[in-house]
């Protein structure tokens, strides 16, 4: 069996790895845009705060494809797939034949539509280029605005800060997380952020980035100027689809597909950031895992069903653990909210539930329960009478799971 | 006793560290986690964890 993946990702580099446990004698060629290897993008994070050194971005140990007996075939654009004649075009004129193929070509970085954007001075945080450019800046810049106050802006603030130099976030949304954390939790998360040092405009939408040759700051359609010479923008990913769509595939915001991950292609599977599966863009690791395993078992002939993962974020910022799983509003019929705060101690418990099973939930200042919390949302766990008793400090969840 | 590296999101586990949020405590070999345990950080399972070094 030929299998091409295009996209050296955690999706691509995923599906191969399984794809080789699942088929010993497939043949197996991964087509990468960058150059680079692949590598774990929130390394790109602690890259940024000067902490991780370049040689330690990558994860796997040098060789490991090569063990795999995977190819891979670094700064290799694909110009066009041919699913009828199950070819694929590279930009540098070759030629490809598969069996099975899987896009995997994940997202860019959203560039708002804000004059200025494309100006110098304004980054992603996307890849290592990206990393070593705003890096580069850094050494001669010092006010930087983060736009965008959703998980990557808030980890590249306190990365930028670890770098001392002067940030703030400035978010549309009225509330930082705004789809992690409903406002309680999102205003304990604030005043944690402003003692370490981290600037934040809330409600606050950037009309312009001001400056000719470079970044002077941004006005807000408040009219309000914000001073800054580096612009990082974090507002979001769109799902690379260009390759599908112009070889017709069904295409919403990302490349659609079934519970197998099959595209509206036969013989095309899709995985990762690109995709969309009964109408959702995931775009987190979980995700990327799940769907990648799944389209790699289906790739080899032996069904496995995809029913989509339950949105689950961690992060640690500024000394204070955040979880949020699942649903984090109590809407519409049978759903009820339980919560338990102590906004000094930094300590917000949430759990959502539909007819007494969790459906989702907050967990702020600890991270003990946080996991389970995860797993028991994945299953929907009928908690009933207990549901009071989770959000005590003392109550051990793994016993219910 | 070695460190692994999570492949997806770059979390390293540290035995003289351990889980123990989530009940592994410091001392716990990589090794001597059960088979169920996952990155506390992005929730992939241990067969995509490395040795470092």
């Amino acid at each position: 069996m030929k299998v091409l993946i295009v996209g050296n990702g955690l999706a691509g580099t995923l599906a191969a790895k399984t794809i080789r446990e699942l088929d010993d004698g497939a043949e197996i060629e991964i087509f990468g845009e960058e150059r680079y290897p692949y590598y774990p993008r929130p390394n790109l994070i602690e890259y940024l705060a000067g902490r991780l050194p370049y040689d330690k971005l990558f994860a796997f140990p040098e060789g490991w494809t090569e063990r795999q007996q995977i190819g891979v075939r670094l700064s290799e654009t694909i110009s066009r797939i041919r699913p009828a004649e199950r070819k694929i075009e590279t930009q540098a004129g070759g030629v490809r034949f598969y069996d099975v193929l899987l896009l995997a070509t994940g997202a860019r970085a959203a560039l708002p539509p804000v004059e200025g954007i494309h100006g110098p001075g304004v980054f992603a945080l996307r890849t290592i280029v990206d990393a070593n450019e705003l890096i580069g800046h850094l050494g001669t810049h010092k006010r930087v605005a983060v736009l965008g106050g959703g998980l990557l802006g808030l980890e590249a603030a306190r990365a930028i800060r670890a770098r001392e130099k002067e940030v703030v976030v400035v978010e549309y949304f009225d509330r930082l997380l705004p789809r992690q954390l409903d406002p309680a939790a999102a205003a304990i998360l604030k005043a944690q952020l402003e003692k370490d040092g981290i600037a934040l405009r809330l409600g606050a939408v950037v009309r312009e980035i001001l400056g000719v040759g470079g970044v002077q700051g941004l006005r807000l359609a408040s009219g309000e100027r914000i001073e800054a010479d580096t612009v990082v923008v974090a507002a979001g990913i769109v799902p690379e689809v260009a390759l599908a769509r112009e070889a017709g595939l069904a295409v919403g915001r990302g490349v659609v597909v079934d519970d197998q991950m099959r595209t509206s292609a036969p013989g095309v599977f899709a995985a990762g950031d690109v995709c969309e599966h009964r109408g959702r863009i995931h775009g987190f690791i979980p995700a990327a895992f799940e769907q990648a395993r799944t389209a790699a078992y289906n790739m080899a002939g032996q069904e496995k069903p995809y029913a989509g993962t339950v949105p689950l974020s961690t992060l640690k910022v500024a000394g204070l653990f955040v979880t949020s799983v699942g649903e984090i509003d109590a809407e519409g019929e049978g759903t009820e909210a339980l919560v338990r705060s102590l906004p000094e101690a930094g300590l917000y418990k949430k759990i959502v539930l539909r007819e007494g099973r969790l459906v989702g939930g907050i967990w702020m200042g600890t991270k003990r329960g946080a996991a389970e919390l995860g797993r028991l949302v994945a299953v929907s766990k009928h908690v009933g009478a207990l549901k009071k008793d989770l959000l005590e400090d003392d109550f051990d969840l793994g016993e219910i799971l | 006793m070695d460190k692994y590296e999570c492949t997806a999101c770059g979390y390293i586990y540290d035995p003289a560290v351990g889980d123990p949020a989530n009940g592994f405590p410091a001392g716990t070999r990589f090794e001597d986690l059960p088979d169920t345990w996952v990155c506390p950080q992005c929730g992939v399972p241990k067969d995509l964890f490395v040795k470092l070094g």
